[in-house]
């Protein structure tokens, strides 16, 4: 069992953040490839002031109007995004993992910290759920992927939750930790996941054709 | 069948609180030396332990380190861990007191492919 | 009979709106062969990575919806919302790798056409800024080339494939109007002129082919303030004078190309500095933005300038002088063509504080103001759809009705015949007017002489 468990904590590791990063640098390569062999007039109205406008607008908390129109869901998305990468990265027994494999390591959250992040993680969860269940307009838009994609995101949280407190099953949750996390993480580049870096590409068009051509804001 | 679920009820009232107090008594390592620590000491039996692992000398465990070089044959069972391995790296010994623990446990154990190797099957709550 | 009420209520709520005979006539004509060979050329020979970026990212969040006029003037219907629009129409054709039976390409035809304006508001409320009215487009032209456009618009999209224009004006019809303005407006200025085909003027006015056929009025104006600024400037006596462009609206983009070529052309034939245009936002839209682009110009090849802008000129310069100010109380629709997708919502503001005493807001407003419901080719839809664009058009009513103003002023042509339909449907007792109308009203009437 150990021989597994140091294939999953180790090679596999690697293999996971191999995937991870190459997936994500081949996503833009091809979207790029893709736009030069197709829509190449893409680049003539694309302005880097324009496109950084854009995205610089949008990522200011409640600035654009759609956000002050749905505070809740963003203030909720807000948080859920930026703890779904500060829980894991800050996380004391993932540096300890880092520090033995590499003797690196840097400031980390307390655990009893992290372990009121990470539930407020499984209730952003929660609430992109049930909203998806309630919301008319959300509901209409959902189908079981939906609610796939959040269950992806939902399991590492919920295993490493259940893990930390021990609660049952320690050996199993953990491995089911590693496992969702690691599945998790190979699944970004290739499914709507991939939004992270889709998201500042297509923010960035539609801020240079508003910028540049339409002479307006588009936030 | 209202009197069977509360006498099983009972039973694992009863079942949890000799788990729950049996519990106290484990034997921990010593993590004093260790500011804020985020777990409890890890459960180590000693004796137990190097019986069940087979190990006799006591320098598999308390090695004697001269720079880089492991001295062979001598133990060091009379110093406390960190008196080498300090909280933070330093120039003389980069393995912090906490990689030491980690290492010397985890690694024999994948080593071994027997023992405990995450984190809270040492630092049991 | 109790029992079949029940069932009824149940079942899905099937959507029993109008269609047109060009629309029943097409789809009786298709075949499954042909529907699923055109879907699946345009989705994947005239579509790229942006198409397939904004398919792929969507994650379905549904904060689109709110910005659309259509969802919100129908109770928050989720068929409405942009994104509900878009899984009715292209999802499904991608899903089903364009093997789609007749009542969805009913339906779509009706989505892509009628229930979504293409005004583009919702892709400033999407956060990843996804082009919704791209994607509707791209159903319209999808419905192009299955030949199920409706009947109206396709109408106009025939005349301006046979005649360059979208009024099936004659050429000399167009002249005679020309001529018959010039000579009304002598009444007013004696030397006044509508200089045909001059090369070298520092100006082309264009119009849209509308106004020859029913509101000459505004050519005359035109003509009057032009005169009055002391303007050198020309109107094409020749096709290319009609800057209005109906096909970009149905996914023709061939013909659309056509339009926009014949329109440059005619303003590099005639030397002009530059191209003025009437008061109308899709017609900007084709010459600023779109048919440019597709016969191969990233910008106009010609300086274009929407008559929002040439009105700032000539008051900011003082070559229009105001006599008196506008008295009664006037609100502004800002045109989703010239506004969010110009920018001249600001200036439109200074020029209305300069000809109104009484200037009220309605909002929202600027680039964020909601579309008139007509103008992105939904009105051009015609008659058979005008009850139905009433009900879509709900919360611009309430909107107009909030400020209580008397007069609307709208610079824009789509916007202006389907506010009328609004303010006509819900009783709003309010007149619209084109800013050049006011102007026309206020404006000193004497020629403007260089240091006055
Ligand atoms: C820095 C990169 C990222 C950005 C800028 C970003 C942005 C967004 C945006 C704009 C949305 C749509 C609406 C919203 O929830 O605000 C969204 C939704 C979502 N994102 Fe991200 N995201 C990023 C990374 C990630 C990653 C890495 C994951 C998970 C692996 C993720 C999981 C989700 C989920 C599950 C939703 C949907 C919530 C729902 O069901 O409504 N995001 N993201
Ligand atoms: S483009 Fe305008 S009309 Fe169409 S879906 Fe978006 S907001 Fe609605
Ligand atoms: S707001 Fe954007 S991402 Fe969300 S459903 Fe609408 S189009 Fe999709
Ligand atoms: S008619 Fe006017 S508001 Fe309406 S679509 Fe045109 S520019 Fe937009």
């Amino acid at each position: 069992m150990n021989a597994f468990i140091d294939f999953i904590m180790g090679p596999m590791v690697w293999i996971t953040f191999l995937i991870f990063i190459l997936g994500l640098i081949l996503k833009i390569v091809l979207i790029l490839k893709d736009v030069n062999a197709r829509e190449p007039y893409i680049y003539s109205y694309m302005t880097l002031k324009h496109s950084l406008r854009s995205i610089a607008a949008w990522s200011i908390p409640f600035f654009p109007k759609s956000t002050k129109q749905s505070p809740v869901f963003y203030g909720v998305s807000y948080i859920f995004h930026l703890l779904l990468f500060l829980v894991p990265i800050f996380l004391t027994a993932h540096i300890v993992l880092v520090n033995e494999a590499f003797q690196v390591s840097w400031i980390a959250l307390d655990d009893s910290i992290a372990d009121i992040l990470t539930i407020m993680v499984g209730l952003g969860l929660v609430f992109f759920m049930i909203r998806r269940m309630m919301v008319p307009e959300v509901k209409y838009l959902t189908s079981c992927k939906d609610y796939l994609l959040i269950l992806i995101v939902a399991l590492p949280f919920i295993t490493g939750f259940i893990a930390y407190h021990q609660f049952f099953l320690y050996r199993p949750m953990v491995i089911a930790h590693v496992i969702s996390g690691e599945i998790m993480l190979i699944l970004i580049p290739f499914s709507k996941f991939s939004h992270m870096i889709v998201a500042p590409l297509t923010r960035a068009y539609m801020g240079s054709e508003f910028g540049n051509v339409r002479h307006a804001k588009d936030w | 069948m209202k009197n069977k679920i509360i006498f099983l009820s009972f039973i694992l009232f009863l079942l949890t609180a000799v788990v729950a107090f049996s519990n106290t008594e484990l034997e921990r390592l010593d993590n004093s030396d260790f500011q804020k620590p985020q777990r409890p000491g890890a459960v180590f039996e000693h004796d137990g332990h190097n019986e069940m692992a087979g190990i006799d000398d006591c320098n598999v465990c308390h090695h004697v380190y001269e720079g880089k070089k492991l001295v062979e044959d001598e133990s060091s069972e009379d110093s406390s861990c960190a008196d080498c391995h300090s909280l933070k790296a330093v120039v003389d010994n980069s393995i912090t007191l906490e990689l030491a623990y980690h290492k010397r446990c985890k690694n024999c154990h994948f080593e071994q492919n027997k023992g405990p190797v995450l984190c809270g099957e040492c630092h049991i709550k | 009979m109790s029992n079949e009420i029940k069932t009824m209520d149940k079942s899905p709520i099937v959507k029993k709106k109008n269609t047109d005979e060009a629309v029943e006539s097409g789809l009786a004509k298709l075949t499954r062969e042909r529907i699923k060979n055109t879907i699946n050329q345009v989705l994947q020979n005239e579509t790229g990575p942006r198409f397939k970026a904004y398919v792929e990212t969507c994650m379905h969040c549904g904060l689109c919806a709110e910005a659309c006029l259509y969802f919100l003037s129908n109770d928050r219907d989720p068929s409405y919302s942009p994104a509900g629009k878009v899984k009715q129409t292209i999802w499904e054709m991608l899903d089903k790798k364009g093997e789609v039976s007749i009542d969805f390409l009913r339906r779509a035809v009706h989505i892509a056409h009628l229930e979504c304006n293409v005004c583009k508001r919702c892709s400033m409320y999407c956060p990843f800024g996804i082009d919704i009215a791209y994607l509707m487009l791209m159903v319209r032209r999808i419905c192009h080339k299955l030949e199920i456009t409706p009947l109206y618009i396709q109408d106009t999209v025939n005349s301006h494939s046979a005649t360059m224009n979208q009024m099936w004006v004659k050429e000399d019809e167009w002249i005679d109007t020309l001529q018959w303005q010039e000579e009304d407006a002598r009444e007013e200025f004696e030397n006044l002129r509508i200089p045909l085909d001059k090369v070298g003027a520092d100006i082309m006015y264009s119009v849209i082919a509308p106004e020859p056929k029913f509101q000459a009025g505004l050519i005359y104006q035109m003509a009057t303030i032009m005169h009055a600024a002391g303007v050198n400037w020309t109107m094409p006596s020749t096709p290319g004078w009609d800057n209005s462009n109906m096909a970009m609206f149905t996914g023709d983009n061939e013909i659309s190309g056509r339009i926009a070529r014949a329109f440059y052309e005619t303003a590099a034939r005639l030397k002009v500095k530059r191209v003025v245009m009437g008061e109308c936002g899709h017609a900007f839209r084709s010459t600023y933005d779109v048919g440019n682009r597709w016969i191969g110009w990233a910008m106009p090849p010609f300086e274009v300038v929407h008559a929002l802008e040439f009105y700032h000129e000539l008051l900011t310069s003082g070559r229009i002088k105001i006599a008196q100010k506008y008295k009664k109380t006037v609100t502004l629709h800002d045109p989703c063509n010239v506004s969010r997708g110009r920018g001249l919502h600001d200036m439109a503001r200074e020029i209305t504080n300069m000809l109104c005493e009484s200037f009220i807001e309605m909002t929202p407003n600027r680039e964020h103001n909601y579309c008139c419901g007509a103008g992105g080719g939904v009105i051009n839809c015609g008659p058979p759809y005008k009850g139905e664009r009433m009900v879509n058009n709900r919360v611009k009513a309430e909107q107009l009705k909030a400020t209580g103003a008397e007069v609307l002023i709208a610079p824009c042509h789509n916007c202006h015949s389907g506010l009328e339909d609004i303010i006509h449907h819900y009783n709003l007792n309010m007149e619209v007017k084109f800013l050049g109308d006011i102007i026309f009203e206020t404006m000193e009437k004497k020629i403007y002489q260089s240091g006055d």
